[in-house]
């Protein structure tokens, strides 16, 4: 679906919107706003985190073949969604501080002009309580970005953590 | 030493710190994994000639692998050389291992077979035998159904007689037909929590599914653990390990499999494998697994949550090793458990229930890890050393039950069960973590 190796300049007005959509985002995830987050997907979104392995260099894999941490369809999102909103989910009551850092952001065209390919780095900061020792997850990202009428829809995320063993207590938290 | 500490856990009032301590984990180290049989890892995660996993018991790093002829070995991951590790991947095939330091490499069955410049630096064979040398074999392996325990102790009692009896509720999860499981995973992650902590939940505590899991049940995902029904269920204690069930509703043995979503062919290959007392417990006596713990770390969880957007509900199965890292810190490691002969279909389903439900981003899991990370960091002041946790539910003052033990004909797996809440399993477990502390 990449049509071409070379990403677009950053000039680019693919580019520019791609960037934004994801800052954009991370605004969203920040502040937990996940109902307007939601809608920033497409109905067909697939969302996956691949459990990372550490393997010998040339053994061909660098994921655990078959697991994952999410593995997601709107459906399940929207579960995850809606639990936040019960009043009883504890574990983000108090909730989290959050901050999703995103850089190195290339956009590439894709073969339909109605999709872009975008990769971004992304370090997430979370903070709980006041004395709890803060934790961090960094990842890198590929998405599929889609045109829905006016504007981008996410469609694909690819998230590639950068740990084996996550240093975080759970993942109640969107990447 | 610590003996009131150990005297008090054994009726039930729990010293706050035992969540918290350097000098106990110093024991636990000594007098309990240096000792007990830990699960490193199952045998479907190696199915081929040269597979390998590397797992820990505790700071011990072993090569866990199925060697080039089918065999498999649990091997300590240090060079007898130099002591470096040989294999520092996590998983992988390999037919040798290559010390990364002076080059002696072993073959995947342990047996050294290279050393650069044997003759010249050695003397060959004369200076360093190289037939005699192989990686130290785990002081003791063994297997039951698959799953694979490493015990650190030469002379350690044979893992059968050390489950005991808990084998008959293993089965359950861990046998559903003649192959026997898959396993996927383990994901890991690290939470600032004890490790017993976690044991002692899976082990028994049905009391804190309807308040804890609350927001499960809000949004529609369980249709299982309201108040009434969690504590219509029966807790056991056999052996090394207890457990926590649900009372299904009226039915024999295969309505009530399907009841919790198995399929047809899936049941009957139950039937094949599971003994007759074993189908009693679910088709007559109406029990159905649900979370275990056995001893000393390793849990399961069995759950029945609604396929999206329907009524259906299917079962998934997560085994799950609680590994202690200090005193407050736990690396969990959850898999994904399912029968190796289910239709791929249901795997698939399964798979995605466990996702939602349990494991690094399961929806069960993350308010459980929640309350475990407080009770971890509170339990480590000086306070925590004055305060009793009261774990005596189900008992009187005089140490009668609050609810007798269920009769052989209304329970029919073996050591001892009761209806409704209560902390004998929590209590069991933790009487057995004194008795090999004192």
């Amino acid at each position: 679906m990449r049509k071409a190796l070379a990403s677009l300049p950053f000039d680019d007005i693919r580019h520019l919107q791609a960037h934004q959509f994801l800052v954009d985002e991370a605004y969203l995830l920040d502040a937990q706003a996940y109902d307007v987050w939601l809608d920033t997907l497409t109905d067909d979104i697939r969302y996956v985190m691949p459990v990372r392995v550490t393997t010998a260099r040339g053994a061909g894999f660098d994921t655990a073949p078959g697991m994952a941490h999410f593995d997601e369809d709107k459906y399940s999102l929207s579960q995850r969604v809606a639990r936040f909103a019960t009043g009883h989910a504890w574990t983000e009551d108090p909730p989290s501080r959050l901050r999703h850092f995103i850089t190195n952001v290339r956009t590439f065209e894709c073969d339909a002009d109605t999709e872009l390919l975008v990769e971004s780095a992304e370090l997430l900061f979370r903070n709980r309580g006041d004395v709890n020792e803060s934790a961090l997850v960094s990842c890198g990202r590929e998405d599929l970005l889609r045109r829905c009428e006016d504007r981008w829809k996410l469609a694909r995320r690819n998230i590639f953590v950068d740990e084996s063993v996550l240093r975080m207590q759970n993942l109640a938290v969107f990447l | 030493m610590h003996r009131e500490v150990f005297d008090n856990v054994r009726r039930g009032m729990i010293p706050a710190h035992i969540y918290n301590d350097a000098e106990l984990f110093a024991l636990e180290k000594e007098r309990l994994f240096a000792r007990a049989w830990t699960f490193v890892a199952h045998e479907s995660e190696i199915p081929q000639d040269g597979d390998y996993v590397v797992r820990r018991v505790l700071g011990d790093s072993f090569i866990i692998a199925r060697d080039s002829k089918g065999d498999v070995r649990a091997m300590f991951n240090m060079c007898l050389h130099r002591g470096m590790q040989i294999c520092r991947a996590e998983m992988g095939n390999a037919s040798n291992f290559r010390c990364p330091y002076h080059g002696w490499s072993y073959r995947n069955d342990g047996r050294l077979t290279g050393l650069p410049f044997h003759r010249e630096a050695y003397g060959g064979d004369d200076g360093l035998p190289r037939s005699a040398q192989t990686l130290l074999p785990a002081p003791s392996f063994a297997s039951y159904n698959g799953l694979l325990f490493v015990s650190l102790d030469p002379a350690a009692e044979p893992l059968e007689d050390f489950l005991g009896d808990f084998r008959f509720y293993l089965d359950f999860y861990t046998k559903q037909s003649a192959g026997g499981l898959e396993l996927r995973g383990p994901q890991r992650w690290r939470i600032k929590a004890n490790w017993k902590i976690g044991a002692e939940n899976f082990a028994g505590d049905m009391y804190h599914t309807p308040h804890t899991h609350a927001s499960i049940v809000d949004i529609g995902l369980f249709r299982e653990p309201k108040a009434q029904k969690r504590k219509d269920g029966a807790t056991y204690w056999a052996h090394r390990g207890g457990g926590t069930t649900y009372k299904l509703p009226p039915g024999g043995f295969d309505e009530r499999m399907r009841y919790v979503g198995y399929p047809d062919e899936m049941i009957a290959r139950m039937k094949d494998v599971w003994s007759t007392r074993q189908q009693r417990m679910v088709g007559e006596d109406g029990f159905m697994i649900s979370a275990a713990t056995c001893f000393p770390n390793l849990s399961f969880v069995h759950n029945w949550p609604k396929l999206p957007g329907s009524d259906r509900v299917l079962p998934f199965i997560s085994i799950r090793l609680w590994q202690p890292i200090s005193e407050n810190e736990t690396e969990v490691c959850s898999w994904f458990a399912v029968d190796s002969a289910a239709p791929p279909q249901y795997k698939q389903d399964s798979y995605q229930a466990y996702l939602m439900c349990f494991g690094s981003t399961g929806m069960f899991e993350q308010d459980d890890v929640e309350n475990w990370v407080s009770l971890t960091t509170t339990a480590g002041g000086s306070m925590a050393r004055r305060l009793l946790l009261n774990s005596r539910m189900g008992l009187l003052s005089d140490d009668r039950a609050v609810v007798e033990a269920l009769p052989a004909e209304s329970f029919h797996g073996p050591g001892r069960a009761q209806v409704g809440y209560n902390e004998h399993n929590q209590r069991a477990l933790l009487a057995m973590w004194a008795d090999y502390l004192q």
